[in-house]
């Protein structure tokens, strides 16, 4: 079943076009990567899903409701959460403060208790950092608060804003490793990574972005094999 | 204000020794982490102070809200500001100055908006309560308890719609188009006639009540009473935003000030609540510039400059941004310092620019730092209801816990 669905969407700042009419859908259960270089409107594309940037056409559907025109707040309500580009933690909140921050747009106050576990279950270096400040901590345990918070809020599609970056290689696997298990656990993930090696040897589907459109798409296997994507971005001729 | 009186009874060697450790190892972990930076630690008094038991705590604050309200009455002989300034008005100044930092707090402190124009609302609240009671004003007048509230909604007013078109804007150019608000407040107030420009409004309206010989109690020469009118409401209004910081809204804002995307991929509706900061600031403005107009009993457009605005700013800056206490103590400071040293008055703008950098570069958040321990209630909330044992919600604030895990924390980044 479809879960999101972007139709011909295009993202300007001013009047620079960002992306070209992109048109994908990402499926309940799935993991989906989106792969490509700098500049080429993975961020841009993940903003206008979070809901923090407008797109200027086109049409982006969630679970079955047009939400192209939904505030960004609202949207998390809905079962759309993000963890942005850089983390985003709040560097003076604690562990569990920057947690509990993550529950703010629930209604079922009862079911935290549950997802506080689950995080800590994936990420057990949170529970031993629990009071320590966000800012304190190294990147890639940064990096696990913002995915934690992001699940806090128990979402049916959780965003990856670049996951691995700035991590060590075997931090890398570790984090693809638990992305997986996350959607073993029945959330939807869509991930965009640099990364493409991991990414696309994790994803069900994934598509390659290139100066803001769409050109390849395929599941992950065949991009993996595809001979002008090992060009381009996993750097084997 | 006495809430300078810093060290407490439980001065022990233990507790100073733990605080430089804790000081000290996040030294450590500051070279290797460049987001701390932006982090605020909880600060040597705040440790002291939550190290103390609840009953501690109220004990020390009514010994210090009753010695402030003895405060102009012992006119204690170093402290006070006399000959040059009577001290009881001083007092009210300083009160005033107090109960504008807490306004201001809100917005700066809380949101972390920053705000160049807020003296525009308090020149809104004075002309509120000079325009509905002053016999130079046209129109009607109603007695001047009454003004209060009406300089709070109005102004409140006017934080709204202020804030509705601007808070779509962030940092520098937020802080931009509130300096320009801020003139243009002043501006009407010299061209619209029924303003009076520099003429102003004489014979401000006071509270009611007269002595035994028919003078009125609140006149505009016995700061006395307009002191401790202005300490009551500042205890109120310290107490109604205490609140406020430790709820929903307070969390929010605190998120905001932190990361604004973030709050918002939170489901935190970042501009309403911005919205609401800036109201509610406002309002608190608005009420400080009513009690000012109540006490001169004059108001005309000359005391609502910028200059004005960024010292309000600099009251909360020195005190510490984020901590009502410290705005409380930094809003005194800067209206008590160029009132007892009147031969240095002239340069207090030289002065208060110097102690700024200082303390920029010395104690950059502040006398007093904020360490937002609001997120400690949401998280009492959070254990209720999931009823998890060995997450005692104070935890955060005791000292022991700080350097072990985070030097810890630092091998383990590295490892």
């Amino acid at each position: 079943m479809t879960l999101l669905e972007l139709k011909d969407v295009s993202v300007h700042y001013g009047r620079i076009q960002a992306l070209r009419n992109i048109s994908f859908t990402v499926d309940e259960g799935e993991v989906v990567a989106l792969i490509g270089a700098n500049g080429a409107g993975k961020t841009t594309t993940m903003r206008t899903i979070s809901g923090l940037l407008n797109c200027s056409e086109g049409k982006v559907t969630f679970a079955g409701q047009d939400i192209t025109k939904m505030k960004a707040h609202i949207r998390v309500v809905h079962g759309i959460s993000q963890a942005p580009e850089g983390r985003g933690i709040f560097p003076g909140m604690t562990v569990m403060e920057n947690l509990d921050m993550g529950t703010f747009g629930r209604k079922d106050r009862s079911g935290v208790g549950k997802d506080l576990d689950r995080v800590f279950d994936l990420f057990p270096r949170l529970k031993e950092r629990e009071k320590q400040y966000g800012g304190t901590m190294s990147g890639g345990e940064q990096q696990m608060l913002a995915i934690g918070r992001a699940l806090m809020s128990n979402p049916k599609l959780l965003l990856l804003d670049e996951p691995s970056m700035g991590l060590a290689p075997q931090f890398i696997r570790q984090i693809f490793k638990i992305i997986k298990e996350i959607n073993n656990q029945g959330t939807t993930v869509l991930m965009v990574e640099q990364n493409a090696n991991q990414a696309l040897a994790g994803a069900h589907r994934a598509f390659v972005l290139e100066t803001g459109e769409i050109t390849h798409s395929g599941t992950g296997k065949q991009l993996l094999e595809d001979p002008s994507i090992k060009e381009a971005y996993l750097g084997v001729g | 204000m006495s809430m300078t009186d810093g060290p407490t009874p439980l001065q022990t060697a233990a507790a100073e020794q733990a605080a430089e450790e804790r000081e000290a190892s996040s030294k450590a972990a500051g070279k290797s982490d460049l987001a701390q930076r932006g982090r605020r630690k909880p600060g040597y008094f705040s440790d002291r102070w939550h190290a103390l038991s609840r009953q501690q705590q109220w004990a020390f604050l009514i010994i210090v809200v009753v010695l402030a309200y003895l405060l102009p009455l012992m006119n204690p002989p170093i402290i006070t500001t006399e000959p040059g300034n009577n001290f009881a008005l001083a007092c009210f100044d300083m009160a005033r100055f107090a109960l504008i930092a807490v306004g201001l707090n809100v917005v700066v402190g809380y949101a972390g908006l920053l705000d160049l124009g807020y003296v525009a609302f308090f020149a809104v609240g004075s002309y509120c309560a000079a325009m509905l009671t002053s016999p130079d004003s046209p129109f009607l007048h109603i007695p001047y308890l009454w003004t209060i509230p009406i300089a709070m909604a109005v102004t409140m007013f006017f934080g709204v719609v202020l804030g509705v078109p601007t808070l779509r804007l962030r940092g520098d150019y937020l802080a931009i188009v509130t300096l320009g608000f801020g003139e243009i407040v002043r501006i009407l107030a010299t061209i619209i006639p029924a303003m009076k420009g520099q003429v102003g409004f004489q014979n401000v309206g006071h509270p009611p009540g007269t002595e035994a010989d028919g003078t009125p109690i609140f006149s505009n020469s016995n700061g006395v009473p307009w002191y401790w009118l202005t300490l009551t409401i500042i205890i109120i209004v310290t107490l109604l935003v205490g609140n406020l910081e430790r709820s929903r809204v307070g969390r929010a804002w605190i998120a905001i000030r932190e990361d604004e995307d973030a709050a918002e991929i939170m489901g935190v509706p970042t501009f309403k609540y911005k919205v609401w900061a800036f109201a509610i600031g406002a309002a608190i403005g608005g009420l400080s510039g009513a009690l000012f107009a109540g006490q001169v009993g004059f108001v005309n457009n000359q005391k609502f400059d910028v200059t004005t605005s960024i010292l309000f700013l600099a009251a909360v800056v020195l005190g510490g941004a984020g901590n009502k206490v410290g705005a409380i103590l930094g809003g005194a400071l800067v209206s008590y310092i160029p009132l007892r040293f009147t031969a240095i008055a002239e340069y207090k703008y030289l002065i208060f620019g110097i102690a700024l950098v200082l303390i920029m570069i010395f104690r950059s958040q502040g006398l007093l730092p904020a360490r937002q321990r609001l997120l400690a209630y949401g998280r009492t909330a959070l254990n209720k209801v999931t009823s998890r044992e060995g997450t005692e919600p104070k935890d955060t604030d005791n000292p022991s816990a700080g350097p072990g895990t985070r030097a810890a924390g630092q091998r383990g980044a590295e490892a």
